[in-house]
Formats: C-alpha cells, structure tokens, sequence
C-alpha cells in the first residue's frame, strides 16, 4: 500500500494529507521583475534574488496556513511545457496561441531530437526544501503533456515523440531523488484528450517511473476521469490527482463498479472562479471523496495550478481547504 | 475541375510582433475597465477586418470572419441566449483550448440576433465572400450541462436547433450564400446520428436560397461517412487529419454531394508537401459530383501561431494552384 510506501521513504504524514497542484501566482515584484527581464532592464541574477524571495514567502504562506506537502510555487516559471522546452535540447520556442479568454501561451516546436540538458528543476527544488522541515514535492511536466503541448516537426508520429521525451524526464526524476525528493509531481494534464493514445501514454509514465524510490503522483486536468477510467489506472505512479470541484462526478457508483486502486488527491478547489470557497462547500467536496476511499488513501489539494488567481483568493482558498480537512479529520475520526 | 480555397473558421487574433498584439492589449485595458465597452469592440472590428485581409492574401476565396469576437465555439452563442448561464472552463476536445461551459437553467430563447452584424461586418470590409460559422446543434447540446427547461438532452439539442435556424434565417436574409455549421461532436457519439439529422432537419429548413456546409473535425470521420451523406447538407466538410482511411473510402463510396477536403493540418506546424497532398487529390476529385470542391484546413486556425497559420494557407494556395496546374 502506498501508506507504506510513504513510511518507508521516512515521510509521516496526517490523514486527509493537504497539498497544491504546483503553481501559485506570481507576487507583483516578481511580475513585473519578469516583464522588465524580458527586455533586458533586469539582469538574471536581479531576477532570480526577487524568485527566491518569493518563493520562500510562499513556503511561509504554505507552513503558516498548515499545509502538508509544499510545493515551490513555480515563481520561475512561466508556462508548465514551455519551462522545459526552452531548456531542453531539440526545441524552438514557438509563437503565441491562445489557451482561453485572453490567454496566450508560447506552444514550442519539437524541431529536433529532445535531450535532457542536465538537472532542470532539482536546484529550485533544493533551495525550497531547504527552507522547510514539510517536504517539498518535485514538479515535472510528464512526457505525454510536453508532447500534446508542442508542435512536432521532427518525429514520424506522436508516440514517437512522447516516449522519447520520456526517456529523457527519467533522468530529471533520478536527479530529483538523488537530491533527495521523496514526493514527486508528475502533471499530465493533457492525459486524457485522444483516449485511442493511452496505451503508449502508460507506456512513457512506466519509461519515467519504473523501478525508482519515490512516491510519484500525477495530475490531471478538466475531463480527464471520465474518459479514461478505469483504464488509466494503469499509469505507474501512487496517486492520482483528479478535479472534481467543477464537476457532479458520482466518485461512488464510478468506484463501485470499477474500484479505486490508488491514492486518490481529490482537486476540491476551483481555481478558475474568483470566489473564495466557505468551508462548508470544501468539505462537501471532501466528503465525496471520503465515502469512497479511507482517509489514508485521500489527500485533498485545489484542482489546478492556482497561477491564474490573485495572492489573496489563493490564501483565501488554501485557507478554506485546511480548515475543512481539519474539520474532516475531526468528524470522520481520521486519527491513525 | 474547380478547387475554391476556403478557411473553416477561427483565425490567430494576434502575432508575435507588438503590433500584432493590439487585440491582447485592448481586451486587458478593457477587462481593468481603463477603455470602454465600444472601444474594445472597434479594435475587434479592426482586428476582423484585418484577418480577413489576411486570409485574402494569402488566396482565400471564401474567407470567415477569423470568429475574433468569439471567446470560444460554445459561450459566444450561448450569452446571446436565454436560460443560458456560462460556467467554468473545459477542454476542447482534444486542443490546448478551453472553453466556457453553457449551463441551460431554463426554456432557451434568442435575446436578439447572434451573428447577424458580426457577418455584415465582416462582408463590409471583405473583397472576397465569406462564410459564417455556427457551432451547430448537436455540438452545443454535447458541450453544456442540462439542468432544466428540457426533460433530456434530445429535447435540448432540438431546442439549439431552433434558435440556431433563426439564426440561420437570419444570415441567408443578410446575404450568405453559404453558412458553414460545425458538428465535431458527432465523431465521439456516432450513435446519436439519428438525432443529428432532426436537429440539422430544423436547421437546414431556415436556410432559404443560402447552401449549408456541415463541417466536421477533432476525430475520425471514417466510421460516419456513410451516414454524414444522408444528412440534410448541401456540402460535407471533413477533417482528413485523423483519418488514414477516408481517401480510399470516399474514393469507393464516391459522394452525393460536394465535399469540402480538410486537408491542410490546422493543429500541427509542419507544412504540408505535394507528396502528402496530390494522392489524395488524385484518388477523391473524380467521384466528387460537378467537379468542384472546397480546400481547407482542418479546423480553425487559431490553434496555430499566427505566422504558421498564414504559412499553412499559403501554401494551400500553392498546392492547389500546383495541382490544377500540372493536371489541367
């Protein structure tokens, strides 16, 4: 079980564990430091002094707030596949598409070969675990989202270019635990867009995964449950994590027929509303989850990066998620 | 053999240049509330005005307005409704698109024409003719949530179609000769063909002199081809893309009706070559009726770069003019 597995890797962790998706928003300094970076009137290290001061304010905020698992917040990062696009080898930065609204993201261009550059994500997350006693999750992109995310001019198909980045983020995983990682984050939101493609999407989660120490969770997006339960079950990492705040999902009679084999991060926070959430609403949410599952296979985190939201609705929403977990633990009798 | 150019819908409302970012900038000044309502809406009439004067360079003969005023395939419709609210953001299909989530709380009418000016407009500043673009029935009823006014979702998809023939009606009495509506939805639900066709049935009776074009796309349209001919569509757009055996199929089952030939890949950089083209020219033009059909891409193009998505329908242009070139 993967409780066990928690505690063999030296991690104790409360019922109902609490977490972020990755993400939080950027403080303005760090914003605008960012924009000001991108055209050259602030220099790297003048950019990266004020990422780690933000950063360590969000891991105070986490630590303050009483969250379980910390993240790093991702104040160095712009989009989630572009980060690792432009480090690794084999990619052109591509030009702006619109994601929503008035979004717009840089979509990158496999134009070559895709090699793993050397540690991507391990010194930010070594500084950040190095502020806190909580453990701090890796954060890394999955091979079928950095794929699905890209234009491929350079491979004879989609699944060629999937298990080859796959390949390649192992590596960043193995760099992650020798630093010293014991959670980490593989987020695949894109998991679920052409269900004919999940056999080699499980193939590349296998390719990153197989045989390493560590509790691997992986996060998926809007839509995702439906469509591919249960057979992406199949991935290989311990947790899953689903949004469910925006969605009516009846997790029950879906697990009644087809039972629920890992640990289950129930996304109860809707990211993309401006409203904080009343706890009562949270728990709700949680008790969805905990009808279905123990409280030692459930952890509970919003259902998304909250990147998008003000500093404010975001400590307003993680305050909401702790104080329902808390009243859950309480009511359901989560002790060990 | 006639091959007209046609765009299929969305177009890239800004580039990666700074002057090509005045839409972004406009509609982040006007969502702070520093610039008005109108003044939004008169840079997305430049910003309308100027896709479609792309498109035209690049050798569109039946251009779209770019849809530059669209939010997204779903919630631009259903604001102009009512019993219509708008919800959180869902994928789109299988893009790195979001859209907003129509959730129908009650019996849904038209507040007032939907797309009218937007088409008007759009002629007002096009050289070439262009073609408006309808999230059709079926696709609207698939993407939102039911949560009264209709007892079931057949009811809602034909309560859609209802508002949609008006808005139809409306668009032939403005002056379309050709109004383009989009079912991508059908290709995950084959099932529900039967209900396609009565919703498209209420649809297609609002049409008047105006031909409608039934496009459809985001999935393998092989399994369906058959049934897409019976439906009530003067022309059949499809999405070759995820279809390795719609070319030898159209090829034996030859077509009632025009077809409109995706085949310009809308969701993928590369550009496409003669090699990946000409067979398939070759293979379906002859048992196309009248000898005339339409070259698109895909999808829209908004899911490409700008300067990709002008890329790809140049050279759409130079793989017509090729062909019919070498094969007059």
């Amino acid at each position: 079980m993967s409780r066990e597995k928690l505690g063999a890797l030296g991690l104790d962790l409360p019922p109902l564990p609490t977490s972020t998706v990755g993400s939080f928003p950027k403080l303005p300094e760090v914003a605008e430091a960012r924009t000001r970076f991108a055209r050259n009137q602030v220099s790297p290290s003048e950019l990266e002094a004020l990422e780690k001061k933000a950063t360590e304010f969000w891991v105070r905020t986490q630590e303050e707030i009483g969250i379980d698992v910390l993240v790093d917040g991702e104040q160095y990062r712009g989009d989630m596949v572009a980060y690792f696009a432009e480090i690794m080898d084999g990619f052109h930065l591509g030009g702006l598409v619109r994601s929503y609204g008035n979004r717009y993201y840089h979509k990158p261009v496999i134009a070559a070969a895709v090699t793993w550059p050397g540690p991507m994500t391990v010194a930010w997350w070594k500084w950040t675990q190095s502020l806190t006693d909580k453990p701090v999750k890796g954060m890394l992109t999955g091979p079928y989202t950095v794929m699905d995310w890209s234009f491929n001019d350079y491979y004879p198909s989609r699944a060629a270019a999937c298990l080859a980045l796959a390949r390649e983020l192992r590596k960043e995983v193995e760099a992650l635990i020798e630093a010293g990682a014991k959670i980490i984050q593989i987020d695949e939101p894109a998991i679920s867009v052409r269900q004919e493609e999940l056999p080699f999407a499980i193939e590349a989660s296998h390719l990153v995964t197989d045989g390493l120490p560590a509790y691997f969770i992986t996060h998926a997006c809007y839509g995702a449950f439906e469509t591919i339960y249960p057979d992406m079950l199949g991935l290989a990492v311990d947790n899953l994590d689903l949004a469910i705040s925006n969605s009516a999902l009846d997790l029950l009679r879906i697990f009644e027929k087809d039972p629920f084999t890992k640990d289950l991060s129930l996304g109860v926070l809707d990211v993309h509303s401006h409203r904080v959430e009343a706890v009562e609403q949270v728990k709700e949410r949680i008790m969805r989850g905990v009808r279905v599952l123990p409280g030692d296979r459930l952890w509970v985190d919003p259902d998304c990066g909250l990147k998008t939201r003000t500093v404010e609705e975001a400590v307003g929403k993680m305050r909401a998620m702790v104080a329902a977990v808390r009243e859950v633990r309480r009511e359901v009798g989560g002790a060990r | 053999m006639e091959l007209v150019l046609t765009s299929v819908g969305s177009y890239p409302r800004i580039g990666d240049a700074p002057e090509l970012q005045r839409h972004r900038r406009a509609y982040a000044q006007w969502e702070r509330k520093e610039i008005s309502e109108e003044a939004f809406r008169k840079v997305e009439d430049e910003v309308t005005a100027e896709v479609i004067r792309e498109q035209i360079e690049a050798g569109v003969e039946l251009v779209t307005d770019g849809q530059v005023r669209w939010y997204d395939p779903y919630s631009h419709l259903a604001r102009g409704l009512e019993g219509v609210e708008i919800n959180g953001l869902l994928r789109l299909f299988d893009t790195n698109f979001y859209f907003r989530q129509p959730v129908v709380k009650g019996p849904i009418r038209r507040k007032g024409p939907i797309l009218r000016r937007e088409y008007e407009f759009a002629r007002s500043v096009s050289s070439q003719p262009v073609k408006p673009v309808l999230t059709g029935p079926y696709t609207l009823a698939r993407g939102s949530v039911l949560e009264g006014g209709y007892r079931a979702f057949p009811a809602l998809a034909m309560a859609y179609a209802e508002v949609l023939a008006e808005e139809v009606r409306d668009l032939a009495g403005a002056g379309a000769s050709l109004i383009q509506v989009d079912e991508p939805a059908i290709v995950r639900y084959p099932e529900d063909v039967g209900l396609l066709q009565e919703a498209l049935t209420s649809v297609a009776r609002a049409r008047g002199p105006a031909r409608l074009i039934l496009h459809v796309s985001f999935g393998d349209v092989a399994p369906l081809y058959r049934d897409l001919q019976a439906l009530p569509a003067d022309v059949l757009s499809l999405d070759f893309s995820y279809s390795p055996k719609l070319p030898r199929l159209v090829a034996e089952a030859g077509s009632s009706k025009p077809l409109g030939l995706g085949l310009i890949d809308g969701r993928n950089t590369r550009l496409e070559t003669p090699e990946m083209v000409f067979p398939i020219l070759d293979r379906v033009l002859p048992k196309l009726p009248g000898g005339a059909a339409y070259l698109s891409p895909t999808c829209g193009l908004e899911f490409l770069p700008r300067d990709r998505a002008r890329a790809k329908l140049e050279t759409m242009r130079r793989l017509r003019d090729a062909y019919l070139g070498g094969h007059v």
